[in-house]
């Protein structure tokens, strides 16, 4: 049996079915995403390990023993917030040292773990600042200190960054990467941006109507979608003859399928096509490599090896 | 920071002007040398603010209402927090109908109030006396304490709740270092508020008060029946400038904004 079990879980609010009967094994030390649209269950699922919700069904198991029959409060995982959730009337290290306080950890000890864990996410400056004085970033590493620093069993992080725009967004997913794999904590992340799913993650859950459509590490899952659903919330992707093709396959050929250019965007690094066929409007990305390009309105052939 | 035009600053004028004129009149009229409210004076006496000194009466009614006001207030806070935090994060039977009686003393006339207390505190024996005020005054201030601790048990981030249970704190411990600390601007606003409530009320209270337990207002207003002396200015000059002193040392010493807002707690 994995690390933590979930054995056909499921939520029902009413008669709307939250989450349906979800199974999934995470390994110790493994990152694994829960990502999807909003309303696919991810959040729900999250809660109930973390237990602000109880489950209408199924079982959730830590090491083998029942999570479900343990308070919340003594389930020992961290979690990271989407509001961050610091304490706003306590000071970087209050927030941080509260986990401890309530472990009944010694003043000392307290103090040099508090130390620790904000050189571990870089603040070892803020100490005495109040979440109010930082931005979000910073707040946000606050929160990460303050889940890390009780060494808990499971990382839970609920859309932990998608308050964050979007450069500090990447720097905060290495960031975060980086320093999951110092700790080695076994980590849940829930998201709806399949871009951090994919960077973050061990393997990712893509979930829809409260069901998982596909488990798999994330070049997987994009290369083989288990369903329509995957494919097209991982990416961009044509759907050729019933096939599905991603829009960076197809190459401009001298033969092949016909087609004239709609419309042309210049994105830096790559253009993005948008051909009109018999197999209907089709999305081409193709790398810039400094060459010129097909312009709007130009016939042209397409190709693509068979997926 | 945007500037008023022309038409906006007359009118922020004259609603400060409206706003203050009376208080102004009342607190020029305190210092006539005359026997009778005289506007506007053309002499300056002190002659009634030490006339204050020769009714005791006065003075022991002011520290009536203040303890009577202080007393009430705070527990009408300490009853309102688990209702509202009842009626913040719960979907239970009758949670509408729990608002409604906790908000009626505003809707049933102070009169009507007055005449039911006095009847049911003779019933059973508390008429007149310090007990009854202080229970009366309660139920009058309550729903402007609920109404405020209400309004930041709503304001407040479930989730901030969740981090510390997380964390391995137990309910009470939640409630006293998380939940608490984060509703006291609107426990000390509630509070305030239910204080000047308390501290005004006169038409209620003059209908249960006993003569040793009458609060400033209704010894007021008793004086004003029988006198047309400037006494009550000059003693309601004294209650102006205790308020005002009262407000800055607050200001001083916690910031009133803080206080009263939550500005300074959450930034946001």
């Amino acid at each position: 049996m994995a690390f933590l079990q979930l054995d056909a879980l499921s939520k029902a609010f009413g008669p709307h079915k939250a989450v349906d009967g979800l199974t999934l094994g995470v390994e110790k030390g493994e990152f694994v995403s829960l990502l999807g649209p909003s309303g696919c269950g991810k959040t729900t699922t999250l809660q109930m390990i973390a237990g602000f919700v109880e489950p209408s069904g199924g079982a959730i198991r830590l090491e083998g023993k029942d999570l479900l029959a343990v308070k919340p409060a003594k389930r020992g995982l961290g979690i990271v917030f989407q509001s961050y959730a610091l304490f706003p009337h306590m000071s970087v290290a209050e927030n941080v040292a509260f986990g401890l306080e309530m472990q009944g950890v010694a003043k000392a000890e307290r103090a040099k773990r508090v130390a620790e864990t904000l050189g571990l996410v870089g603040l070892g400056a803020f100490a005495a600042r109040f979440p109010r004085q930082l931005s979000g970033g910073q707040q946000q590493r606050v929160a990460l200190a303050r889940a890390l620093v009780i060494r808990p069993q499971i990382l839970l992080l609920d859309e932990p960054l998608s308050n964050l725009d979007a450069k500090l967004r990447e720097e905060m997913q290495i960031e975060l990467r980086q320093i999951q794999r110092t700790v080695g904590t076994t980590t849940i992340l829930v998201t709806h941006d399949q871009a951090e799913a994919m960077a973050l993650s061990d393997r990712i859950v893509v979930m829809n109507q409260g069901r998982a459509e596909q488990i798999a590490p994330p070049h997987e899952a994009y290369e083989r979608p288990a369903t329509p659903f995957v494919a097209n919330f991982l990416g961009k992707t044509n759907l050729i003859d019933g096939k599905a093709v991603r829009p960076e396959r197809i190459e401009f050929a001298s033969s092949g399928l016909a087609g004239t250019v709609r419309t042309r965007i210049f994105q830096g690094n790559h253009w993005l096509y948008q051909v009109e066929t018999a197999s209907g409007l089709l999305t081409v990305i193709r790398q810039n490599a400094g060459g010129t390009m097909p312009e709007e309105g130009a016939s042209v052939h397409l190709a693509w090896a068979a997926p | 920071m945007s500037k008023n035009g022309p038409i906006a600053l007359i009118y922020h004028t004259l609603f400060v002007i409206f706003m203050l004129a009376p208080i102004v009149v009342v607190c020029w009229v305190a210092f006539t040398p005359e026997g009778f409210l005289s506007f506007p004076t053309t002499d300056w006496s002190l002659r009634w603010f030490r006339a204050i000194a020769r009714y005791p009466e006065f003075i022991s009614a002011f520290w009536q209402s203040l303890g009577l006001g202080a007393l009430s207030s705070a527990l009408a806070v300490g009853f309102s927090v688990p209702a509202a935090l009842a009626i913040a994060r719960h979907r239970f039977r009758g949670r509408e109908a729990f608002t409604a009686l906790f908000m009626s003393p505003l809707m049933i006339p102070y009169i009507v109030l007055g005449i039911a207390f006095l009847r049911f505190f003779t019933e059973i024996g508390l008429s007149g006396s310090f007990t009854g005020l202080v229970l009366a005054h309660i139920i009058v201030v309550f729903p402007f304490a609920l109404r405020l601790t209400l309004a930041s048990a709503i304001g407040l981030d479930r989730s901030i709740e969740h981090a510390a249970v997380s964390l391995g704190a137990s309910e009470w411990t939640v409630l006293k270092r998380v939940t608490l600390p984060l509703v006291v601007p609107g426990l000390a606003s509630g509070w305030a508020l239910a204080f000047i409530n308390s501290f005004d009320e006169v038409t209620m209270t003059v209908f249960i008060a006993g003569p040793g337990t009458a609060t400033l207002p209704v010894r007021m207003f008793l004086y004003i029946q029988d006198n047309i002396d400037p006494l009550v200015t000059s003693v309601s000059a004294c209650v102006i400038a205790i308020t005002v002193a009262g407000l800055v040392a607050l200001d001083r010493a916690y910031g009133l904004e803080r206080l009263l807002v939550g500005r300074g707690h959450d930034g946001r």
